[in-house]
């Protein structure tokens, strides 16, 4: 519904009551506590005279000598990477399954494949802790695979974060996939079977047809579960709280340990800050690609 | 078109396995539910031997699991609510009218996604102490009303837009203003773009947790999520057998809702994501 002209006065008079609400919310519960939550880096609470004091950018400078702040953020740059690649390719792979008609059942597998999306993060977060306990199911599993001594997953300092990027990889395949799914079922499938008739392989077929035709989805899919995967608090909350030591802390933990368990909020939204940069470079990134 | 029986088989194999994967913890959160804490670790998979009701009544009677449920539904009812209040008339405007700005708003939807949740909570914890809104569930119904409106307003007006702006002229012709119509003629049509936003924003409001952690101070005002983590406390021994029912019982009345209103919420989501 893409109009060329001007927006007459008119018109836009008239469009204004029915915006005043969603305008009023934009602006009380997201703009303005967006705008306070930034200005609080400009800050630092003084714990000897229970004051809070303007610092300038001295939070900023704290941030670039901070170990512990850059351990994070390599630490979610993994989580992200790894779990936004993982999620695609295996609900990639998925999707092109449940949308073979070769399958039988699809309804049903559809069905079951959407249910886990219904979950609370805490819930899954503590259904994978037990599946991961040192005496736990899987554990359970591997011994009676013959393994003597299967790692302890979540106190195992090289492995605790790769546990949290699987329980968060399980919890993002629903969505992909079903997303991914309706993408791939808008393609004509007379132009598959021309490819085939054509003598195309697999692959030929994947990257000529399927992948070009399921661009714009495929491209919004990777933002918003970049976005959603890097402010990911949740799960490395209920699953090890940033431990062992800081084996797992991801910047969102760190900047809540900040704010409210070392009373350093001025720091927090400093990390806050920066999370915002990376996202919102991100969200450029795919305009500038879809405007393209 | 055929396909060899071997890969016919395979494909199947495979989308088992995917099946098995996604079923499998619940299942065991399931089976945990019903069992003694001694039987979850003596046999961690094994259906359970002899069912027990006690983890249930555990949470049921010894916890406060029943007042935070009630909080959480009600919060959920009142989001849901209010986000089709808010992104009704605002979603009718994006698709009748055109004004400035109009591009401006998918970036926008985009652009909330993107702001960490730390920044917003420190941004409403200072408003909603003003306003004496901190530690109650309406601080957090506006909060969640506001999260859901983005993809609240862009569901309705992929709705609204399929609908055909003559049937509208006609009454209009009848002296019938752009907000009757949008209650008589535009929403009676929009059932199916309703329940979408009523799925999705029930989703949000029901399984949220960061916020909710912040905001709430105390057991009688925690939502389930928080009332989960803090039952399964920081450290120490964690019992597995009432936890699981906690859980299971946190998941099952919206698994129940989301079963009903997925094809909604799932038609209202790619439709747009494929446009």
């Amino acid at each position: 519904m893409m109009r060329s002209s001007q927006p007459s006065f008119e018109e836009e008079r008239r469009a204004l009551p029915f915006l005043i609400p969603a305008l009023l919310v934009l602006c009380l519960i997201s703009l303005y506590p967006l705008i306070q939550g930034i200005s609080r880096m400009f800050y630092t609470y003084q714990a000897l005279t229970q004051k809070t004091v303007f610092v300038g950018l001295q939070n900023v400078e704290l941030l670039f000598s901070d170990h512990l702040f850059l351990r994070a953020f390599t630490n979610s740059l993994v989580w992200t990477g790894a779990s936004v690649i993982m999620q695609f390719l295996l609900s990639y792979w998925l999707a092109t399954m449940l949308n073979s008609r070769f399958l039988r059942l699809r309804r049903m597998f559809r069905g079951i494949t959407i249910i886990p999306w219904a979950l609370s993060p805490v819930v899954i977060a503590l259904m994978w802790r037990y599946i991961f306990l040192g005496n736990g199911p899987l554990n359970m599993f591997l011994q009676s695979l013959g393994m003597a001594h299967p790692p302890s997953w979540l106190t195992e300092p090289r492995l605790a974060l790769w546990t949290c990027i699987i329980a968060n990889i399980w919890m993002g395949i629903p969505f992909v996939t079903v997303m991914l799914l309706a993408g791939l079922q808008t393609i004509d499938k007379n132009l598959l079977d021309a490819a085939a008739i054509d003598g195309a392989n697999y692959l030929q077929t994947q990257y000529r047809i399927i992948i070009p035709s399921v661009k714009k989805v495929i491209l919004i899919i990777l933002t918003l579960e970049t976005i959603w995967t890097f402010n990911m608090f949740d799960i490395v909350f209920v699953l090890t709280k940033g431990g062992p030591g800081n084996a797992s802390l991801t910047l969102p933990l760190y900047a809540y340990e900040n704010a409210f368990m070392y009373y350093q909020p001025g720091y927090g939204a400093t990390i806050g800050m920066f999370i915002l940069l990376c996202l919102l470079t991100v969200v450029v990134l795919y305009i500038r690609e879809v405007l393209r | 078109m055929r396909i060899h029986p071997l890969k016919q088989i395979l494909l199947h194999i495979f989308v088992i396995m995917f099946m098995v994967l996604l079923i499998f913890p619940m299942v065991l959160l399931l089976f945990n539910s019903f069992k003694s804490e001694a039987e979850i670790f003596a046999a961690p998979m094994g259906v359970p031997k002899s069912i027990t009701f006690n983890n249930y009544a555990e949470v049921l009677t010894q916890s406060t699991f029943l007042i935070n449920f009630k909080n959480s539904a009600l919060v959920a009812f009142a989001t849901v609510f209010l986000s089709m209040m808010v992104s009704a008339p605002a979603g009718y405007a994006l698709s009748r009218f055109k004004f400035r700005g109009r591009t401006l708003f998918s970036v926008w939807l985009l652009a909330t996604q993107s702001f960490p949740g730390i920044i917003m909570v420190l941004g409403l914890f200072v408003m909603l102490r003003t306003y004496h809104l901190l530690n109650t569930l309406p601080g957090l119904i506006v909060m969640y009303t506001s999260f859901s409106m983005p993809f609240s307003i862009w569901l309705l007006k992929g709705y609204f837009d399929k609908i055909p702006v003559a049937l509208e002229e006609a009454a209009r012709i009848d002296g019938c203003s752009r907000a009757r119509s949008l209650v008589k003629i535009v929403l009676p049509l929009s059932v199916p773009g309703l329940l979408a936003v009523g799925t999705f924003s029930l989703l949000l409001s029901w399984n949220e947790f960061f916020f909710a952690l912040v905001i709430m101070r105390d057991n009688a005002h925690y939502t389930l999520p928080v009332f989960l983590a803090r039952f399964m406390g920081s450290g120490g021994v964690v019992r597995w057998g009432p936890l699981s029912a906690a859980a299971l019982l946190v998941c099952i009345p919206v698994l129940i809702l989301f079963i009903l209103g997925q094809k909604y919420l799932v038609s209202g989501l790619t439709g747009g994501a494929i446009k």
